[in-house]
């Protein structure tokens, strides 16, 4: 990636091949600090799943570094030390369940390191994002086995599912009610913790009952990641912290997660529940933003600038096509949450996205031309 | 057309499936099971080679009957290629489902599918261009067997790695398919869809590839050195 040019110095000619819009930092800097951001949800999931979710992690992390040393001896270029294998297999364990059998992250690690990113020669030659390509590809071969789910600390056996993994097993069946993703859960006997029931009691006794309205049980486990679920993905609160970190240090852009997000929330309350007979404006918009890897997604790996648009319409463009695309693959796909598969499709979007959104010229390039 | 030696010519760096990309439908879609391409290859070699003789056949006449050579237009050649293509592949069609109908069952749509085959269609029309009868089948037998090596090889991975088995013909008490230790409970099942179909015909592409830049660097060397 080309260097950006210094703003004041006496460079008054830079010849450098493309990209020509720079960004602060270097490569590595740039993957080591959002290897750091993931850390707090990783401590949580580790947390809350125990040794299991530590094995799931090390064998991701260790299969994507062995793969990306394998590589690098055979190429003779070491590019181990830019972090990006690093940061390839920890997202792919904290898209995992802590309960998968090991060869599923070491599997998709390798394929993601092999496949995806050094077949076609490399960090930033990868047109779709290795670690999320990685664990479709795990998706489409283990779908079962990656449906093995460990309840997570302190929460009961009859919680022991996902949330969205119950609400679809739940919507299967018949003698659900309710308008709402919890109220449903609710009816089909799925329990939070204690701590759960009991937080929203209080609130609901001491703090809403002033308004007149109450919180269903749940919404305190959903909204700190007290659930069962995928390792990383569970505690958003964490998730959003290390983002904004990264978004403060200038290493990540918040278009494509806001385009992102916010869309996919608009189409999920609007026909969210269509798919299940409830109508409209019945999809839990903040129950299916809660669940699931679309927060991870959206931050980590929605950013990658790899295989992101490289200008700002382009960007707009792509997130809003990726909260369509995983509004479609989460409401009406059977591919795990529907995330990871919705981000690959808009990945194979992005060279299209730039073509047909030209950028504007750089600040310093038009100053030069002038 | 000369004749070429088995690496040169269209067996191995012009091996219509990885350096042509054609005939890529049947490639994907019946290389889930050994057998089913090993019948699906067999089912090519035959009509190409046929339709490529008849072909060179029918060139041949046509330079013959008027002592000079008559071109026939481009539309007639293919008309003609298509034609022969399309009466080979009906017939031997009826006789596999009449005689091995697990043959036909195995492969589907793209056994009938074979008569508008852009392979069979090439080959065919190659041959009319060739020197003599036997250079054109000689062009296509190997065009044919470069087909059936790249179709048995894919199948052979992605049904060990996708399916964890191996299936072959029935013979006495061995039931055709032989379980792989260790995969045939939970295989790499993305390696049986479509896209892994895909992905291992990429790397076959991509290993031949490289092996022939190998070896034209290596001639280059030579005569350099010389």
């Amino acid at each position: 990636m080309a260097e950006r040019p210094e703003q004041g110095g006496h460079a008054a000619l830079i010849v450098a091949p493309a990209p020509h819009v720079g960004i602060p930092g270097s490569t590595a800097g740039m993957t080591w600090s959002v290897v750091g951001a993931l850390a707090p949800a990783a401590a949580w999931g580790i947390f809350m799943f125990g040794a299991a979710a530590v094995f799931v992690l090390v064998v991701s992390v260790g299969t994507a570094v062995l793969a990306e040393l394998l590589c690098c001896l055979v190429s003779g270029r070491m590019t181990l030390s830019d972090g990006s294998a690093v940061l390839t297999g920890l997202v792919i364990g904290l898209l995992l369940s802590a309960g998968c059998p090991l060869y599923v992250p070491a599997a998709a690690a390798a394929f993601a390191i092999l496949v995806v990113k050094q077949s076609f020669g490399g960090l930033g030659r990868n047109w779709m994002n290795p670690a999320l390509a990685g664990v479709v590809f795990a998706q489409l071969s283990w779908g079962a086995s990656m449906a093995r789910w460990l309840p997570a600390r302190g929460v009961a056996e009859s919680g022991g599912l996902p949330p969205l993994d119950a609400l679809r097993a739940a919507f299967s069946t018949t003698g659900w009610s309710g308008r709402t993703p919890l109220a449903v859960l609710a009816s089909s006997g799925y329990t939070f913790s204690g701590l759960d029931a009991t937080v929203v009691q209080w609130v609901n006794a001491h703090v809403l009952s002033i308004v007149g309205v109450s919180l269903r049980p749940g919404f305190f486990d959903l909204l700190v990641g007290h659930v069962t679920g995928a390792i990383g993905t569970i505690c958003v609160p964490l998730l959003v912290l290390g983002a904004v970190a990264l978004l403060r240090r200038g290493v990540m852009r918040w278009q494509v997660p806001v385009a992102f997000l916010s869309s996919f929330v608009v189409l999920a309350f609007l026909f969210g529940g269509l798919s299940t007979g409830q109508g409209w404006f019945a999809g839990g918009a903040g129950f299916q933003l809660f669940s699931g890897s679309l927060v991870l997604t959206a931050f980590f790996a929605a950013t990658d600038p790899v295989t992101s648009p490289l200008g700002l319409r382009g960007r707009w463009v792509y997130g809003i096509g990726l909260g369509v695309l995983a509004f479609v693959m989460r409401f009406y796909g059977s591919l795990g949450d529907g995330i990871p598969v919705a981000l690959v499709m808009g990945n194979c979007f992005v060279p299209l996205i730039d073509r047909a959104t030209p950028r504007r010229q750089p600040e310093n390039a038009r100053k030069g031309v002038a | 057309m000369k004749p070429q030696g088995i690496t040169g010519g269209s067996f191995l760096f012009e091996n219509p499936a990885t350096a042509l990309v054609m005939g890529l439908c049947p490639a994907i879609a019946v290389t889930t099971r050994v057998m089913d391409a090993l019948w699906m290859s067999a089912f090519v070699l035959v009509v190409l080679v046929l339709s490529a003789l008849f072909m060179a056949l029918i060139a041949r006449a046509r330079v013959s009957e008027s002592g000079e050579v008559q071109a026939a237009t481009l539309g007639r050649q293919r008309l003609g290629a298509l034609l022969i293509t399309a009466t080979l592949t009906g017939s031997i069609e009826v006789l596999l489902t009449a005689y091995i109908p697990e043959a036909i069952a195995g492969m589907g749509i793209y056994a009938p599918l074979i008569a508008v085959n852009c392979l069979v269609l090439s080959g065919a029309e190659r041959a009319t261009r060739a020197e003599t009868v036997a250079n054109g089948v000689a062009d296509a037998v190997a065009s044919g067997f470069g087909f059936a090596c790249c179709l048995v090889l894919i199948a052979l991975v992605r049904e060990v790695l996708g399916a964890g088995t191996i299936t072959l013909f029935p013979v006495g008490s061995f039931g055709g398919t032989i379980a792989v230790p260790g995969l045939s409970c939970d295989p790499i099942r993305a390696l049986g869809l479509a896209g892994g179909g895909l992905l291992c015909l990429g790397y076959l592409a991509a290993a031949l590839r490289s092996l022939q830049t190998r070896r034209a660097n290596a001639m280059a060397g030579k005569a350099g050195v010389q």
